[in-house]
């Protein structure tokens, strides 16, 4: 791998997976550009792991190809390829010491004198003091830590992080996210990334690719996705999304569309779904992007700003902001988030208000689909 | 060759097989270590220090103590422990007619155990009890000459009551009426003798006719297939006669001298094995050509292959036999004394012998075992006809000091 | 006092039930021990002492045994049964290897590749203790009869002359050497080898296979540095359970063996029953747990699989 080591992209061509009558993984391209910071993001079962595990070799896909820096690699086993798989339980070898572990693959790889490197390795994560502990004897973050420096210290072209965060709790996962992102930094690989959690893709991933049964639905960085979401998988899987049904009145520079009793409106590029006059449109508008005005302030709002009116029936008091869920003729459940800047103490369940955003921050879907695809429930949350 | 499977066995080689797994010397289930041992444990009771539990002396003094109330009138019943395969009972094991039939005669049930699987585990067995001078449950047991005769000195046995034994004083053979260690049968009566003779697999001999100790011992064609019994009495009373000497009367010298005639045998590999009845299966393949084998299970093979044969050394056999006895404190001797003379009617022994195939130790059963089945009637191996009769020799009874100094050499023999 | 009649304590004293547990409390893990410890104790610990004490005694039993601190004894049944000894301590330890070699990768294979048939294998190993050790031990007689095809087959290829040449069988035949003896051990203790090497295995995280894998170690190297280091556990339990139990054996030796293969078990046995030298019997049958005792305690502790239990 030494002649390789200027890297290159990760390219996925067709590369598909089918147990049995079950597709896994549908047939896909993607490109990981050479030292990205690349998010697999999806539900449990979406593909997104299966997909890695081809690309470790850990799993022969059905079809397709796995080229890394122009060269194929699908024939190859997982112990000729050039890249390093932190896994989602860290795989630590219980028998052998922290060092001995981190020394793993320099060992396999007929490297002998490997203190410096094993101790440097541990340096850059921290536990330079732990090298004669065992992995049992180390928490879940001095472990995952562990494991990528046990990855890292080969050099892999490419790092494959396999929901490495997953078992820590919620403090110490923002700390790695963080510890993780520094990292790659520092060393400059391609990390490509698998998450559920699309906080954490967002906040250490360039480039997300949010997967959902078996193929990539959309592709971009974070803010990209965030913004202009092309599906209601991603709009609901990204954050939330307040989607609303309507039925187009006209399409000209903005679309008009009639919903809930009243006009709202949209830039036509911030539409992705094809438009015709009288046919159905989903629209869609993130939370914090809406304000709220008591009924009784209705004049005040300023003219060309998109309204709904409705009745809020729920609010919870979350320190930095107020989260109101509002009953209107549009939807059933809106979602609105209210910095706590000026707060009216008029807004309380039961009281009349009106919903209005900047037209420019709506946006629009293909109605056919699905609109609560890939809202989290409880148990994807568990 | 017919192939040797253990599930297809014949009733008569497990009957053998069981036997052997014990009655030589090879007590083979670990039952009989564990419960050794087992019993050692239970019998320390309060355990002070580990001088304070020495093995109290086994031997009982006087008969007086011996004797037991008699509830033979009160209680018609009789505990009887026999070996395996040793009744007659019909072909599909339900019923044991003999016994039956003696019931309906005189009213005495017969509660028939068959747990006796090895002379030494049984004696391991019974020797708490007796030695504690207490009663084992058990009316009539049926051990080996030797046990017996251990029985016997360590006054474990009660004295048979003659007026209740007619037939058996009438019909007892001549051949066991006076054995060494109980003469006059005044502690036992025979229940089979086994004689100890030579078989031998014609075809794995290539036809060659063994017929001596000495060709056992010596015959090169036979080298390392050739087979002892792992009953002391047994391999050495054999050896003995074929040196000339008589098993029932020799000395320290003689046993010795006998010893080292098989030593040479063992180091020379003539002798592949000392058994306890598995002999019968390798006889049987003709892993084994020649061997010192027991009577009953010779015939129980030549039933099925006709190349076994055997042959009366010239030199004589030696023959043991397993005898019946009323331990001490048994409740019901008049009643066993009752059994034992009923077995000694030629009728009934008759049907015994027929079943069992061992040596019948009563006079008078030639017509009513013609009648069963002409050939077993004319075999010298059940009737012994008086010449054959006249070349058995028992083995003689042992101090308790020559049984230890006995046994351990021959142990040292068979390799442990 | 009895401890299953406590009530649970009332919340008002509750706080201080805990703060400072009666002595009852206290009492019941030792309580809950009893049983066990009573049970060694009957089983285990009076039959020990009952042994030792008869191992120094002097006697017959006409007279009976007396407690004569007659050490002699120990020393007299080395001399004389040291050879069993060895043979039975070579013959299980051979035993014990055959059983590793032929059940480690059978139990690999239960392990990790039989899949939905794991269950119907694992009955398959145990199946043979649904008969009678005896009668599986004689269908070796059949295996290995003079005359038969393994050694037909052993004698064409000339094996039977190397192994002759070793000592293990002698001129053409298999039956009553120490080659029989020795395989009808490996047969009879083998499922005591797999099953704990397949508990074991079993155990193993597979991922740490795709770790290994990932890190560029090949199949082989997996195994080696990996797969084997955890299945410690096993392959100790499994060459004890193996080792333990086969030096003591004396059925293979009495069916399989002939007067030179003899084990100490065998010598016991005769002594116990037969010569009723019971001092002899108990003094062997300690020299042997010494023995044993210490080969394992020394092999575990060399093994230092201590972490990995």
């Amino acid at each position: 791998m030494t002649q390789q080591q200027t890297g290159g992209d990760v390219r996925l061509t067709g590369i598909s997976k089918t147990y049995g009558s079950f597709a896994a993984v549908k047939p896909l391209d993607l490109t990981v550009p050479q030292g990205s910071f690349f998010a697999l993001l999806g539900a449990s079962g979406c593909g997104k792991t299966t997909t890695l595990r081809m690309i470790a070799g850990l799993e022969e896909a059905t079809t397709g190809t796995v080229s890394l820096g122009g060269q194929d690699i699908t024939g190859l086993p997982p112990y000729k390829r050039p890249v390093n798989t932190v896994f989602q339980s860290y795989a630590l070898f219980p028998h052998l010491d922290i060092s001995e572990n981190v020394a793993f693959g320099l060992r396999r790889r007929g490297i002998r004198s490997v203190k410096k490197q094993v101790d440097e390795m541990l340096e850059l994560v921290q536990l330079g003091d732990f090298a004669k502990r065992k992995p049992h004897q180390l928490s879940g973050g001095q472990q995952q830590r562990v494991a990528v420096a046990r990855a890292l210290i080969n050099h892999p072209q490419v790092l494959l992080l396999d929901e490495p965060l997953g078992a820590l709790d919620l403090k110490l996962r923002r700390q790695m996210q963080l510890e993780l992102k520094r990292i790659q930094t520092e060393v400059g690989i391609t990390f490509i990334h698998v998450t559920h959690d699309q906080e954490e893709a967002m906040t250490m991933a360039d480039t997300v690719a949010v997967m959902n049964g078996g193929r990539v639905e959309q592709l971009g960085a974070p803010a990209d996705l965030y913004e202009n979401p092309r599906t209601t998988f991603v709009a609901n899987f990204l954050g939330t999304s307040n989607l609303i049904e309507g039925e187009v009145v006209s399409a000209d520079t903005d679309i008009v569309v009639a919903a809930g009793g009243g006009k709202l409106r949209l830039p036509t590029d911030r539409c992705t779904a094809p438009t015709v006059n009288g046919g159905k449109l989903l629209l869609g508008v993130r939370p914090e992007k809406i304000s709220l005005a008591h009924a009784d302030d209705a004049d005040v709002i300023a003219d060309g700003r998109n309204r709904v009116t409705g009745r809020i029936v729920d609010s919870s008091f979350i320190g930095v902001s107020t989260q109101y869920v509002v009953e209107s003729p549009a939807g059933k459940a809106l979602q609105v988030y209210e910095q706590n800047i000026e707060r009216d103490a008029r807004l309380t369940p039961g009281a009349e208000v009106v919903l209005h955003w900047n037209p420019a921050h709506t946006f629009g879907l293909d109605a056919a689909q699905d609109i609560d695809a890939g809202v989290e429930t409880v148990e994807d949350a568990a | 060759m017919e192939q040797y499977e253990p599930e297809s066995l014949s009733a008569a080689q497990i009957a053998a097989m069981r036997r052997s797994l014990t009655s030589g010397r090879g007590a083979l289930t670990r039952r009989s270590l564990i419960r050794a041992s087992g019993m050692g444990a239970l019998a320390i009771g309060g355990l002070g220090t580990l001088s304070a539990c020495g093995i109290p002396p086994a031997k009982r003094e006087g008969d007086a103590a011996a004797a037991s109330d008699d509830h033979s009138a009160e209680e018609k019943q009789i505990n009887f422990s026999n070996w395996t395969e040793y009744m007659d009972v019909t072909d599909d094991g339900k019923h044991r007619l003999t016994l039956e039939a003696f019931t309906e005669r005189t009213g005495i049930k017969v509660k028939y155990t068959e747990d006796i699987n090895d002379n030494v585990e049984f004696f391991g067995k019974i020797k708490p009890q007796l030695a504690a001078g207490q009663d084992t449950g058990r009316d009539i047991i049926c051990v080996t000459d030797w046990l017996a005769a251990r029985v016997v000195r360590l006054g474990w046995a009660q004295k048979l009551d003659a007026s209740h034994l007619p037939h058996a004083y009438a019909n007892l053979s001549a051949q066991f009426r006076s054995p060494d260690w109980d003469p006059g049968r005044a502690y036992s009566y025979p229940w089979a003798g086994i004689p100890a003779i030579i078989a031998y697999n014609s075809k794995a001999t290539g036809g060659r006719k063994v017929d001596s100790v000495s060709q056992l011992l010596d015959d090169p064609k036979l080298k390392g297939r050739v087979s002892f019994l792992s009953e002391m009495r047994d391999s050495v009373g054999m050896t003995l006669l074929d040196m000339g000497k008589d098993p029932g009367n020799f000395t320290d010298a003689d046993y010795d001298a006998a010893i080292g005639r098989l030593q040479k045998g063992v180091d020379k590999n003539q002798i592949r094995r000392f058994t306890g009845n598995d002999y019968t299966a390798d006889l049987d393949k003709g892993d084994i050509a020649a061997c010192v084998g027991w009577a009953g299970d010779v015939i129980q093979l030549q039933a099925g292959n006709p190349d076994i044969k055997y042959a009366i050394p010239g030199a004589g056999y030696v023959i043991s036999s397993d005898n019946l006895l009323v331990p001490v404190k048994a409740r019901h001797k008049t009643n066993a004394e009752k059994l034992i003379d009923y077995y000694y009617e030629p009728s009934v022994a008759a049907k015994l012998a027929a079943y069992i195939n061992f040596v019948c130790p009563v006079d008078g059963v030639r017509d009513e075992l013609a009648k069963i089945d002409r050939a077993m009637a004319d075999n010298v191996l059940i009737l012994p006809d008086k010449e054959m009769a006249s070349r058995s020799h028992a083995f003689r009874s042992l101090t308790s000091k020559e049984e230890t100094a006995y046994e351990e050499k021959f142990a040292k023999l068979i390799g442990a | 006092m009895t401890v299953t009649k406590e009530a649970p304590p009332a919340p008002v004293t509750a706080e201080l039930k805990v703060r400072k547990p009666s002595t009852r409390k206290r009492l019941v893990p030792y309580w809950l021990l009893l049983p066990g410890i009573l049970w060694l104790l009957v089983f285990f610990a009076l039959p020990l002492v009952y042994q030792a004490s008869t191992s120094v005694q002097t006697g017959s039993l006409e007279k009976g045994f007396e407690v004569t601190w007659h050490f002699q004894t120990y020393w007299d049944a080395l001399t004389d049964y040291y050879p069993q000894f060895i043979r039975s301590l070579l013959y299980a330890g051979t035993a014990t290897l055959l059983c590793l070699l032929l059940g480690y990768p059978l139990a690999y294979l239960i392990a990790f590749k039989a899949g939905r048939w794991r269950n119907v294998v694992l009955v398959l190993v145990i199946a043979p203790f649904f008969t009678s050790f005896l009668i599986r031990t004689l269908a070796w007689k059949t295996i290995l009869a003079d005359g038969g095809a393994v050694v037909d087959v052993l004698n064409t290829l000339h094996v039977l002359d190397v192994t002759s040449w070793l000592g293990w069988t002698e001129s053409n035949r298999v039956l009553a050497t120490p080659m029989a003896v020795v395989c009808g051990l490996t047969y009879n203790f083998l499922p005591f080898m797999i099953l704990p090497l397949y508990t074991s295995l079993e155990r193993i995280d597979g991922r740490l296979h795709e770790a290994a894998g990932d890190l560029y170690a090949t199949p082989a190297t997996t195994f080696r540095k990996v797969t084997f280091p955890l299945s410690m556990p096993g392959v100790v339990s499994g060459t004890l359970l193996t080792f333990i139990p086969a030096s003591g054996d004396y059925v293979n030796a009495e069916l399989l063996g002939s007067t030179d293969t003899k084990m100490v078990g065998s010598v016991i046995q005769t002594q116990f029953l037969r010569v009723l030298d019971y001092p002899t019997a108990a003094a062997l049958s300690f020299i042997l747990m010494a023995v044993v005792l210490i080969m394992v305690t020394v092999y575990i502790r060399r093994s230092g699989t201590e972490d990995l239990v």
